[in-house]
């Protein structure tokens, strides 16, 4: 390196692996990347919980293959939402919590559990389960998605263009799935025409905003 | 109160900015008619008082604050507890009101401690790994 011209450090000095300029330039800008990482692991754990308990909302979808399939393009979608996010908390000096518990626990989103009592012996009481209270759960589970992200939103807008850019791009799905319950919920509870505006993923799980940035080839 | 025909109860829910937020109505005072039906979240927001909210399902606990006067209820929050309610503690984004209130906002970090000091959710969590 020229003696004469050394880098554009900022406040790090050069060659100082104990701190990261894509962290301090998100602080520059007036957000605390900390509390925003701490936020994130609450978000994606959201993400986490929620690809776990709607494995078991898509099974007592019985004999409802097409909402199964709808419910298993939203679950994948959640799957790859956190890891989209994943590293973005270890790039924020950040991890995931060593006890799963804790994930859980800290997740920013219900529990999305199947809404009905359980047996006497340890399994699900679905003598008077509804496919309507099961699409409920779903859609209210999308709900508070959108609602997370948009906070991301509004959190990283001019400020974490990185984490910004992530979080637009889940929200963009959020909002499909939340389109897409809307549609199911109507027809099968109100007997309503309520469209969602969409026609299935290519693939299951397609996540076309969160996985690439290709466009929803079905819109 | 304002009493209604028709409609539910329309209750004064009086929103208290504490001094150290990092907002701009730090500090401020609003006073907003709520009704019965209505979370106090929904209306400071209608009525353009941006309070802090994350799920609005009663589970994060990002929109705490604290009943200092008069009497709210949950009936939809997915994660409050006996003791929240005996310390004050509301969840803004679902609490409905029964009487004119004042609620302090922006308590998320006062509960967070509470609710680790009765592990419960998601207080310890939030510890662990610091």
């Amino acid at each position: 390196m020229s003696d004469d011209k050394t880098h554009a450090a900022g406040g790090v000095e050069p060659g100082d692996t104990s701190k990261r300029v894509g962290m301090e330039v998100i602080r520059e800008r007036g957000v605390d990347p900390e509390e925003l990482r701490e936020k994130l692991i609450d978000a994606i754990g959201a993400e986490f919980t929620t690809y776990y308990y709607y494995t078991n909302l898509r099974m007592h979808l019985a004999g409802e293959e097409d909402y199964k399939e709808i419910t298993e393009d939203a679950r994948l979608e959640d799957r790859a939402h956190f890891e989209l996010v994943v590293p973005r908390v270890y790039e924020l000096e950040g991890s995931l919590p060593n006890d799963i518990r804790d994930f859980a626990d800290r997740a920013s989103c219900p529990d999305a559990e199947v809404p009905t009592p359980m047996d006497d012996e340890g399994g699900f009481d679905t003598s008077e389960l509804e496919v309507e209270d099961i699409l409920e759960v779903l859609l209210e589970a999308e709900r508070c998605a959108i609602r997370t992200w948009s906070e991301i939103c509004d959190m990283t807008r001019e400020a974490d263009p990185r984490t910004y850019d992530m979080a637009q791009r889940i929200l963009n799905e959020e909002i499909d799935h939340e389109a897409w319950f809307i549609e199911l919920l109507s027809k099968e509870r109100d007997d309503e025409i309520n469209p969602a505006g969409h026609f299935a993923r290519g693939e299951p799980g397609d996540a076309p905003y969160s996985t690439n940035n290709r466009f929803n080839d079905s819109a | 109160m304002m009493a209604t025909d028709d409609g539910p109860d329309i209750w004064t829910v009086t929103i208290t900015i504490p001094k150290d937020v990092d907002r701009d109505d730090a500090g401020r005072t609003f006073e907003i008619e709520v009704s019965a039906d209505e979370t106090i979240l929904a209306a400071a927001r209608r009525e353009g008082v941006w309070l802090p909210a994350d799920c609005q399902q009663g589970w994060c606990t990002t929109c705490a604050g604290r009943v200092v006067d008069g009497e709210v209820t949950h009936p939809h929050a997915r994660r409050y507890h006996d003791e929240d309610r005996e310390a004050g503690f509301a969840l803004l984004c679902t609490a409905r009101p029964r009487s004119d209130v004042t609620v302090v906002t922006d308590q998320y970090d006062e509960l967070l401690a509470f609710r680790a000091k009765h592990d419960r959710p998601p207080g310890n969590a939030k510890f662990n790994d610091d």
